[in-house]
């Protein structure tokens, strides 16, 4: 195989027999292990998987905030060693500064990822970003003033503003209601189709991972999590929700994953075998008041 | 509309929410419930503070002190307004000192007018008070008369009969002569009767006594009322002789008339002067005439502390504390909460010096201050201190400074504590954020952890203000610094009735000023904290 077989940049990201783990060095347990991945320029990855099967910390492998304890991160060609803002990341948590403004917490990643932007090419640079997640009305706004979606906005904005290579995007639509979610996807997609970055998306929804991905890769169950062969999503772009779900290769893809997902849960049950902690049979105690009705001494009595 | 939130908007972040339902009200917004509202947080309080000065009028007349009587809530009241009427008179007489030209004469000829109306007043008042001191005199005495009737009647049956026992005593004692032991015996028993006898009466006097003092102790309110009146106008007498005289031949202008007159004169004597009189000397007349002069153009009225100049410099000393232990304990405090390291290495200094009461520190510090500054006079810093506009009139010396110190070391620890953990509890997500941004340290420090920090900084600024301010008075009474603390010291040293009433003011002023600077401070914090308002009071 010679080089040229594949264009440059063929595998712009990448996690080299990557193993992670915590605790001290003789009892610790690999939360991932073994995790190969290779991610082209402006592909678009969705990385599916349970909670707690180490989502978040393989998007902390990937944007250089953990090293990994084994293997190599590396970003076109050079190995990640910290982070920096060639990855842009979008936490799950928002992680804007309260008490800064919208164009506060955006103003603050441009100033300090361009240094050499004069105070007016900083203002024009902030107020495209807010423009393109449609938040100028509330720009001088402090986060606690928003609501869950907007808040998501402005860390988009943020993420963006930085001009990053890679996009990692750690679930950050799962804290939102269903339809606020939609609505940023649809977002999300938009302005990915006209900037065109390598995107790796870590979501649990299969949805939302088939109506973005270009390539759907599932995380084993924890711990020892590793990640399984990819699914491609071949759907034609751009992917209209409403449409979608009568497409039978979106319906075929969606039982597929599901239920490979089904399979993992009940594979990973069955190797932690018996040792399923037994509940004890308590009933929760009553403490409410009693009641103010004549002749009923206590309100619940059981 | 929007007014009306903006309007409770400043409401909530003062602090002061128990005005929010009288602004709802006004705007006519729930009515019942707005009312409802004011009865429980406006209302009852104002109830329970009437409630708590009934009581305390009841009460306090009960308990008779070395000083009089504990003052009732209107005696304080009086108080306040004897303690205002000084300080109005020593800034007369200040201003009055220095007037010149027209306006000196013009308020001349006031105060003389007024000297002429008080004549009449005070003739008036002496009259009124005769007038009531002669009616209250039949009261107390109809109302002393049988007590002291009871007393005096008991007083001479008890010597009587005492008298009667003793000689009937001695008679059987004539007659023990060829007595029996067992009669000798009796006689004794006969002697201890007698003797408790005695002790019996001795005891009903007493309560006789007492109930006679008791009724002596009647204050008769329309003579106390008069007696007030005459006293006050004989305090402004007094005031207005001085300002007469502070406005006339004592105001700077004539002195200083007087003085220029001297000089010249004695220039005029130097520049004719013979050749056989002795130029020496009176060269040197004329130049210590000019220094005179100049020293009298430049003189003021020595004006005495007065409460309200001492409460400024209590502020002044109370925050000049503060500032010094705000510039220690939030720098160590951010080390704190930035290095471990540094934590475990303070944290034997904060948990040993943090329970150190002022009254142990005071007095070290004073002896370290004074050993810095053996001629505090003459020191650098005390004659810059002086001439730094506002702070040269309130007198800036070694105690004041021992003070502010005092205030710092008792009051650092709750800001410094309170910054190590508003800098520890930066949250990890924002690190990870300031990590893929790269910010280096000081970016990281300014744009981050200080902002994080900021609501518990004040949180602790705000308690290690209050903590001061009870030091200070504390200190105050200690290194007998003017301010409030040597007021109340000088009022305890006094005795007087009066002085025993003032430092109830003083209670009052003390409580007031904390709670304003309390308030100050809450809505501070509140501007600082980013996170929606109202979270604490």
């Amino acid at each position: 195989m010679s080089t040229l077989d594949f264009p440059p940049r063929m595998s712009f990201l990448t996690l080299e027999n990557v193993a992670i783990g915590f605790g001290p060095e003789n009892q610790r347990v690999n939360v991932l292990e073994d995790v190969n991945l290779s991610v082209r320029e402006n592909e678009f990855v969705a990385v599916i998987g349970f909670s707690g099967a180490g989502k978040s910390t393989l998007v902390s492998l990937l944007a250089g905030l953990e090293r990994p304890t084994a293997g190599k991160v590396t970003m076109a060609g050079e190995e990640v060693v910290r982070p920096g803002p060639r990855r842009g990341v979008m936490f799950q948590s928002y992680s804007l500064l309260p008490w800064l403004s919208v164009a506060g917490n955006i103003e603050l990643a441009v100033k300090q990822v361009f240094p050499g932007k004069s105070k007016a090419e900083v203002k024009e640079h902030v107020e495209r970003y807010i423009e393109m997640v449609h938040l100028t009305p509330a720009k001088d706004k402090k986060p606690h003033e928003l609501s869950g979606g907007m808040r998501q906005r402005v860390s988009l904005a943020r993420t963006l503003s930085m001009q990053p290579e890679v996009l990692l995007l750690d679930e950050p639509l799962s804290a939102l209601d269903a339809l606020t979610r939609a609505v940023l996807q649809d977002e999300i997609l938009q302005i990915w189709e006209q900037e065109k970055k390598t995107v790796v998306l870590i979501t649990n929804d299969v949805d939302e991972a088939i109506l973005m991905a270009d390539r759907i890769i599932p995380l084993t169950m924890g711990p020892r999590a590793t990640l399984a062969e990819a699914f491609p999503v071949t759907l034609e772009r751009p992917r209209d929700r409403r449409t979608l779900t009568d497409n039978p290769d979106y319906q075929h893809l969606k039982t597929e994953i599901t239920s490979y997902l089904v399979r993992l849960n009940r594979e990973a049950r069955a190797a932690r075998g018996g040792s399923i902690i037994q509940m004890p049979d308590v009933a929760p105690r009553d403490f409410t008041p009693p009641s103010k009705i004549r002749g009923l001494k206590w309100k619940n009595t059981a | 509309m929007e007014f009306k939130y903006k309007i409770l908007k400043g409401i909530d972040i003062s602090g002061l929410n128990f005005l929010s339902p009288v602004v709802r009200l006004a705007t006519g917004e729930e009515p019942a419930k707005q009312l409802r509202e004011i009865g429980r947080f406006i209302v009852v309080p104002i109830i329970a503070f009437l409630a708590f000065l009934w009581l305390w009028s009841v009460v306090a007349p009960k308990h008779k002190t070395k000083a009089g009587e504990v003052p009732t809530p209107a005696v304080v009241w009086d108080a306040t307004g004897g303690i205002w009427r000084f300080h109005e008179y020593e800034t007369q007489k200040d201003q009055a000192y220095q007037l010149t030209g027209g306006t000196r004469l013009d308020t001349l000829g006031k105060a003389k007018a007024r000297m002429a109306e008080l004549d009449a007043l005070e003739a008036r008042a002496k009259e009124q008070l005769a007038a009531a001191e002669a009616s209250s005199k039949e009261k107390f005495d109809a109302r002393v008369a049988p007590s002291k009737k009871a007393y005096d009647d008991a007083r001479e049956a008890s010597k009587d009969a005492r008298r009667t026992r003793t000689e009937a005593l001695k008679a059987e004692a004539a007659q023990l002569a060829g007595a029996t032991p067992e009669q000798r015996e009796t006689f004794l028993n006969h002697l201890r009767d007698a003797d408790a006898a005695a002790e019996a009466e001795k005891k009903s006097l007493d309560g006789l006594k007492a109930a006679y003092a008791d009724a002596q102790t009647v204050t008769f309110p329309e003579t106390k009322d008069a007696r007030r009146t005459v006293t006050v106008l004989a305090e402004e007498r007094q005031f207005l002789v001085k300002y007469l005289d502070m406005l006339g031949d004592n105001s700077r202008e004539a002195k200083v008339a007087d003085a220029k007159a001297k000089a010249e004169e004695a220039r005029s004597a130097f520049l004719n002067a013979g050749p056989d009189e002795d130029l020496y000397k009176l060269g040197s007349t004329v130049l210590k005439r000019q220094e005179l002069l100049a020293t009298t153009a430049a003189s003021q009225y020595a004006k005495p502390w007065t409460l309200p100049k001492q409460i400024v410099r209590s502020l002044l000393c109370v925050f000049s504390g503060f500032l010094l232990a705000s510039f220690i304990a939030i720098p160590i405090g951010i080390l704190c909460g930035l290095s471990p390291t540094f934590m475990a290495a303070t944290t034997p200094f904060v948990a040993l010096f943090k329970p150190v009461s002022p009254l142990v520190w005071l007095p070290i510090i004073m002896i370290i201050v004074g050993g810095f500054m053996p001629d505090p006079e003459n020191h650098w810093l005390i004659v810059l201190l002086g001439k730094v506009p506002f702070l040269g009139n309130y007198k800036i010396d070694p105690m004041f400074l021992s003070s502010a110190i005092t205030v710092a070391l008792c009051s650092l620890w709750a800001t410094l504590v309170n910054t190590a953990l508003g800098v520890g509890s930066v949250d990890k997500d924002h690190m990870n954020v300031a990590r893929v941004l790269r910010l280096g340290f000081w970016s990281r420090l300014f744009k981050i952890v200080i902002p994080t920090a900021l609501p518990l900084i004040f949180a602790g600024l705000r308690i290690s203000l209050g903590v001061g301010w009870m030091v200070l008075v504390a200190a105050e009474i200690l290194s007998t610094s003017e301010g409030i603390g040597k007021f109340v010291n000088d009022m305890y040293t006094n005795g007087s009735s009066q002085s025993f009433a003032q430092m109830f003011v003083v209670v009052f002023i003390v409580g007031f000023i904390g709670m304003a600077l309390d308030r100050i401070m809450v809505v501070f914090q509140r501007l600082v904290s980013f996170e929606t308002a109202g979270s604490t009071l």
